[in-house]
């Protein structure tokens, strides 16, 4: 039993949906689980507001939770005018958090698991910021590369300053994608220990129980840390998109 | 029934209230989170620093000048100090977040 298994990105359907440049583009698994993800959430949060009861049902009031969760953190981190990019940040919330819970349904793909994935969607945050950055302040967004300090110290401060922006995206992705993917194969490698102490025979069947109970505990700790590696995510979006926003330097 | 809408804006006003006082604030993250944290972003860094490098020598390779490996070195030690920036500014952060925890106890 390979641990690592779990990771692979296999196709589902034989032949090339079609090709980009000479490379064949597949159906595999991740997109699969990306669309099933999309469409669950998408129909969920839908279907769940459309009855716009005054005093709400369960499932709307799990909707409208979200929505205020995410909502109180935009104002908290950005401000009143930070509520216009609310769209962009509940939909990567509500995304990344489909895609973990999704992930610890036995069998299924995780898809943040895959560096690609998360380095796509960091991206986009940091393509944002930037974009947001320039459309608000012009020029002058390139402040936020230059601290106060005397002129001679900038030529080397102002390079450190844009390689530690740049670091962003990395250090984004790579939270989400590493915590999913440690969380994951931890499950693997236990119950890989269930399996072989089961067939061991003798007093090690019995001590087969203990990784087992292990599972259990570590499954609960992992739907946490899915929900809060989707949190961290969302609030570090808000953060970046503050700074773009306002401009506040560190110091 | 002709109350409805005030007892309705009577209870607003008091969930409100509730919800005022009890703001959503980032919990202190664990040990393990720290530990990871600061490591991410020291190697997210150097990496940077030294691809952006890479990138610079490979382009003035092209235009003829061989700089190599003279910009790589250069900015992997920009990366490292960049590196130390950013687990400088996420220890303040985290600092922040727990005082923010604490004075909420008190």
């Amino acid at each position: 039993m390979n641990p690592m298994e779990q990771f692979i990105v296999k196709p589902l359907i034989a032949a090339p949906l079609f090709q980009i440049g000479g490379h064949p583009i597949y159906f595999t698994n991740q997109a699969l689980l990306m669309i099933i993800v999309t469409l669950v959430s998408a129909v969920f949060l839908t279907f769940a507001v459309k009855p716009g009861a005054l005093v709400p049902s369960r499932i709307q009031s799990m909707a409208e939770l979200s929505y205020e969760f995410v909502g109180n953190m935009i104002h908290s981190a950005t401000g009143e005018d930070g509520l216009k990019f609310f769209p962009f940040v509940f939909t990567l919330f509500i995304f990344v958090l489909c895609s973990n819970f999704f992930g610890m349904v036995p069998g299924s793909f995780t898809v943040t698991s895959q560096i690609a994935v998360t380095l796509a969607l960091a991206c986009t945050v940091i393509f944002t910021v930037i974009v947001v950055g320039f459309a608000k302040h012009g020029i002058g967004f390139l402040k936020l590369f230059v601290p106060h300090a005397p002129l001679p110290l900038l030529f080397l401060l102002v390079p450190i300053e844009v390689i530690s922006f740049l670091t962003r995206p990395i250090s984004l992705s790579v939270r989400l994608f590493a915590n999913m993917l440690a969380g994951h194969t931890l499950l693997a490698v236990f119950a890989g220990f269930v399996v072989s102490l089961g067939f061991a025979g003798g007093i090690l069947t019995a001590v087969a129980i203990a990784p087992m109970l292990l599972i259990v505990a570590i499954m609960l700790l992992e739907l946490l840390v899915a929900f809060l590696q989707a949190y961290v995510f969302a609030i570090l979006t808000c953060i970046y998109l503050n700074e773009a926003l306002h401009l506040h330097d560190h110091h | 029934m002709a109350s409805d809408p005030d007892r309705l804006r009577d209870l607003g006003s008091r969930l409100d209230q509730l919800q005022a006082r009890q703001a959503p604030k980032r919990p202190p993250p664990s040990q393990t989170g720290i530990a990871g944290r600061f490591a991410t972003e020291l190697v997210a860094a150097l990496l940077v620093g030294g691809g952006l490098g890479w990138g610079i020598d490979w382009l003035c390779g092209r235009i003829g000048f061989h700089t190599a490996p003279v910009f790589m070195i250069v900015c992997v030690m920009l990366g490292a100090a960049a590196g130390i920036l950013n687990v400088v500014r996420a220890a303040r952060e985290i600092n922040a977040q727990i005082d923010a925890g604490r004075t909420d106890k008190e």
